[in-house]
């Protein structure tokens, strides 16, 4: 065999598993809606919505309740990340990276208050107030905001092939966020902090992005998501919940009440799923390049309404349907402009 | 001192001399300086080197098939030199406060 041969081998081995990757992490981002969803009517959840709604209002009652949510979510993701590392034998380079705090892990943690009280505390408020496929079609909307920021920040430009792809996604932002405010509208009750999660989950999910890419191009992306991550639960864990605890709430009984095997059984497998989603987000990058791992990895919509679908008979409305299938023809358009990428994806 | 680094810093660093290094040559030293001896961690350090060049820090610039087994038989050995982008990100983080 000739080089060339062996060349065309190398890059179809690499181009098979980085597609793999990017299809698992859409798969399980797909997945992490159902333990989303259904975590909501579990103890102590329900009952936290409930007493926290008598005395607060149902607004404020459900905000306080996805901060729990989350924190318990951020908890476990941790937990997944700390055993993937450990299995890959990484705790060593977890202590490296982590000292090397000005050039690299600040990234991470300035990344985690966009992507933790952002980002997924959104996700978590829309699935609460409007429902799991909303929320999984309104966290399409992050490439738009990731590549805005992109373009001001680094200076990033945004070719016409890209900014047809951000107009396709608006269009589909349209049609998802406008076509439930209209049926609301008219029925005179709207949501609005629902769809005000929708945009945090988009928003945070770009801004995040956009940071957390400084310092995971020098480190090693297990390492820095579980960094990403443990940012995350110092928030929850020692800024917000304490915070909310002292105001008033009654953040930690509810909290010791999660430690039940069906609550920690779904809570266990959201962690699972949301953080076997960002590593294999991550590996598929190297192989196929950013751009189509990241227009692969948003059939997450996709696979969240169909596992919606599946296990609680929901059919969304044809405005989500519509609206999420523009979306993802828009960020296949925006990221597939580069055919020649697999090699090297920025410019040198 | 370089042990002290987290392992893409390292092989940044190593390559900054802007002198073309055979992936293998990359690895070996890299699993030398860290005590990383096994196959998993072999492939693991050269995924390292992957990522760096897809996020342009580091230039593919030669191939060739390793017949001998220097690396894995029967694969290809790649050639990296480092960019003009690799040494700004090498320069502006891992080489502050060596």
């Amino acid at each position: 065999m000739d080089l060339k041969t062996f060349k065309k081998q190398e890059s179809k081995r690499k181009i098979s598993k980085g597609y793999m990757w990017a299809l698992f992490c859409a798969v399980f981002w797909g997945i992490w809606y159902l333990p989303g969803t259904v975590v909501w009517v579990l103890n102590p959840f329900d009952g936290m919505y409930g007493s926290i709604a008598k005395t607060s209002g149902d607004g404020i009652s459900l905000v306080i309740t996805a901060v729990l949510i989350t924190a318990f979510n951020a908890l476990t993701v941790m937990f997944a990340l700390m055993l993937w590392n450990g299995v890959l034998g990484k705790y060593r380079e977890l202590g490296r990276t982590l000292r090397e705090f000005h050039p690299c892990s600040k990234w991470f943690f300035l990344a985690s208050i966009f992507g933790g009280p952002m980002a997924i505390l959104g996700s978590f408020i829309a699935m609460g107030f409007i429902g799991g496929a909303f929320a999984a079609v309104a966290g399409l909307l992050y490439p738009v905001i990731g590549s805005i920021l992109a373009y001001y920040w680094y200076g990033e430009k945004i070719s016409r092939r890209a900014a047809m792809g951000i107009g396709i996604i608006i269009i589909g932002g349209i049609t998802i966020f406008g076509g439930g405010l209209l049926t609301e509208l008219s029925s005179g009750n709207v949501q609005w902090i629902g769809y005000l999660g929708g945009l945090m989950a988009a928003a945070g999910w770009g801004i995040e992005g956009a940071i957390a890419g400084k310092g995971l191009d020098i480190s090693e992306p297990d390492v820095g998501l579980t960094l990403r991550f443990l940012g995350e639960n110092i928030i929850w864990w020692i800024i917000i919940v304490p915070t909310l605890a002292i105001v008033g709430f009654p953040m930690y009984s509810f909290a010791l009440q999660a430690f039940e095997p069906l609550t920690l059984l779904i809570l266990v497998f959201a962690g699972i799923t949301f953080g076997f989603c960002y590593v294999c987000w991550y590996k598929s990058f190297p192989l196929i390049g950013v751009g189509r791992g990241q227009g692969i990895g948003n059939l997450y919509g996709f696979c969240a309404i169909i596992f919606i679908f599946l296990f609680f008979g929901d059919i969304p409305d044809w405005t989500i349907l519509i609206g999420g299938t523009f979306c993802i023809v828009g960020s296949f358009v925006m990221f597939t402009e580069d055919s020649s990428a697999l090699e090297t994806l920025r410019g040198e | 001192m370089g042990k002290n680094r987290p392992i893409k810093f390292r092989i940044l660093e190593l390559l900054l001399d802007g002198k073309e290094y055979w992936n293998y040559e990359i690895v070996s030293k890299i699993q030398e300086e860290y005590g990383m001896k096994s196959n998993f961690h072999r492939d693991s350090i050269n995924f390292d080197i992957l990522e760096l060049a897809s996020g342009g820090m580091l230039k593919d610039v030669e191939q060739k098939v390793d017949e001998e087994g220097v690396y894995k038989k029967d694969f290809l050995l790649h050639r990296y030199t480092i960019t003009d982008f690799g040494k700004v990100r090498a320069s502006d983080a891992c080489l502050r406060g060596l």
